[in-house]
């Protein structure tokens, strides 16, 4: 854990760059003014690879959105759980086995056809869910996320949507990184916790490892959101209808996505507002990879990629899609923003919690608990 | 920053590399199996084709190149037979339909009504190419079974009290009007393509419930 700086201290990093990642154990020493030569280019590069985890806030936010997304499907479909992947379903186990022979998908629910066993697998699924969205014991629990949600999902592939698709990818990738050291209840134990003493070095050794396989995990899956982008855009600019600008009119009136048949057609009635909208979907997919390089535009047609999918989610009746894809684009999301909203909720919640013990003092711990939770969680 | 020793430096170095090269691989071949067809997927077909499929597939054309613009529907009938090996042809029963009205006015639709018949379809004609209706490969016998039996669990055993013996589809296609302020002149009566009768044994209603 680095110890507090002195402000203005000789820090080699970007004031903003801090904030975005998170300093692991293997950072102890930085170098003070005094210290040895400063470190080489490579070095810094080195440094910022295996003692910096990067993102490590927008992980969290993937984390909750997808357990989310994945939870509140697995709720919804409760009462249909066996006809979608269970005992009654039309795709039987033994349809189901003969495709996974070919594909060889990965599921456990093959390994036992009872009813008791699939019970079990969507039920564990279900909590996995709701303990992966708290963050509890997140390394284990999202392993068992990734594995229950692959397994429901190849167990019936023909189920399945573009929803189901990005919350099988991201249930993969965030096995892989650092989901779980913010907003979570193992940051909140890592908190209580006294602070760790100096690592020894197999431990340390152990530590970059790990710090190098959640930064690699966070570029797969910003590269993956990039690639959802920029295939679904570019293959749009090459079909006919989104070029003459009626592309929209017909998803509004396909009869499996209207469930607001009305709404549909007001949003579809008006020439300008249909032609704008095709055009804006286009140019917003096939921008948005063009635009990190631009921090405010990237925000700002983030934001607009976000409203789009939540009236996707209403209009053509796809929340659980539109929430995974939300929860995907968060990856993006600005640390400024992050951490603004952390210190609302901070404040809230000591807020709160004074309200509870009858104490006025409301402001002084809410600004404390605000900048302690800025601090690295240990573990 | 940390001064490691040797030992340790080299276990950075040798799995930083590995995973920086790994990560670059991976994405490497995801790009390369969204991106046309071109010629170096050609060349490594196989070995995308191995990364990507069956845990990472890769479906992004969202309404692309363009969005669909008809809608298609599923309906079928069935025969049964009475005691007297008399033979009855009930009425169609529009099986989209049923889907539809499940999921107007409904905030969250069931992949149940959203997604299953609606796939089960796409995955029949993907695997049907021909118009005689000849399987393709081993799934064109998947589809097959799969479309009969989701029809069978929302018919039952029986109707009107007699045992159903014969399943007959139509696939429905009804064009979608272009808007009203498009010149374009589109017919959107509905175009049926009608299949053989199959045969509904026993068998077909394993855990239908």
């Amino acid at each position: 854990m680095s110890g507090p700086i002195p402000p203005g201290a000789a820090d080699p990093r970007p004031a903003d760059a801090g904030a975005d990642a998170d300093v692991g154990a293997a950072a102890d020493a930085r170098p003070q003014p005094d210290g040895p030569a400063p470190p080489t280019r490579f070095e810094r590069l080195f440094d910022a690879f295996t003692a910096r985890s990067w993102l490590i806030r927008q992980a969290a936010v993937v984390r909750i959105g997808i357990a989310l997304a994945w939870g509140g499907f697995l709720l919804r479909e409760w009462p249909n759980r066996r006809e979608l992947y269970g005992d009654r379903s039309p795709w039987s186990a033994e349809l189901a086995g003969r495709l996974i022979g070919e594909t060889h998908a990965f599921t456990v629910l093959t390994w036992s056809d009872t009813r008791l066993w699939f019970e079990l697998v969507y039920h564990l699924g279900l909590l996995a869910a709701v303990l992966l969205a708290l963050g509890w014991r997140t390394r284990a629990t999202g392993v068992l996320f990734a594995v229950t949600a692959v397994s429901l999902q190849n167990r019936n592939v023909l189920v399945g949507d573009g929803g189901d698709n990005v919350v099988h990818l991201m249930a993969l990738y965030l096995v892989l990184v650092r989901c779980g050291r913010y907003w979570s209840l193992d940051a909140r134990r890592a908190r209580r916790r006294p602070p760790r003493g100096p690592v020894g070095e197999p431990r340390a050794v152990l530590d970059a490892l790990a710090t190098m396989v959640h930064n690699c995990g966070m570029a797969v899956i910003a590269v993956q959101v990039v690639l959802i982008y920029s295939t679904a855009g570019w293959y749009k600019v090459q079909g006919t209808r989104w070029q003459d600008g009626t592309a929209l009119h017909y998803p509004l009136h396909l009869d499996y996505f209207t469930p607001w048949p009305a709404l549909s057609g007001l949003l579809g009635s008006s020439l300008l507002l249909t032609v704008l909208l095709s055009y804006g979907t286009v140019i917003l997919q096939v921008g948005f990879p063009f635009t990190l390089a631009n921090r405010r535009l990237k925000n700002a047609l983030l934001a607009l990629m976000m409203a789009e999918h939540l009236a996707i989610a209403v209009v053509l009746g796809l929340p659980f899609f539109s929430l995974a894809m939300i929860a995907a684009d968060a990856v993006f999301l600005p640390t400024a923003a992050l951490l603004w909203t952390e210190r609302r909720l901070a404040a809230g919640l000591a807020a709160r919690t004074a309200a509870r013990r009858g104490s006025g003092r409301t402001d002084a711990p809410a600004a404390e608990r605000g900048s302690e939770e800025r601090q690295p969680a240990s573990g | 920053m940390r001064v490691w020793s040797t030992p340790a430096l080299l276990v950075i170095c040798l799995s930083g590399a590995g995973l920086l090269g790994g990560t670059g691989l991976f994405l490497g071949a995801l790009f390369l199996h969204v991106a046309p067809a071109n010629a170096v997927s050609r060349q490594y077909q196989r070995e995308l084709d191995a990364v990507v499929y069956p845990e990472f597939e890769q479906n992004w054309k969202l309404f692309a190149p363009n969005p669909l613009q008809q809608n298609l529907t599923v309906d079928a009938r069935v025969q049964t037979i009475d005691g007297d090996s008399r033979v009855t042809t009930r009425d169609w029963v529009g099986l989209t339909a049923e889907d539809v009205a499940a999921i107007r006015g409904n905030p969250a639709p069931s992949h149940l009504d959203q997604n299953m018949l609606r796939r089960a379809l796409d995955f029949y004609r993907t695997t049907h190419p021909e118009q005689d209706g000849a399987p393709v490969g081993t799934r064109g016998r998947l589809a097959e079974e799969y479309l009969e039996r989701i029809a069978l669990q929302r018919f039952g055993r029986t109707v009107g009290g007699e045992r159903v013996v014969q399943i007959q589809f139509r696939f429905g296609s009804a064009a979608i009007a272009p808007p009203s302020w498009s010149p374009e002149q589109t017919d959107t009566a509905v175009q049926y393509q009608e299949l053989p009768w199959w045969p509904v044994e026993e068998a077909d209603y394993r855990g239908l419930g």
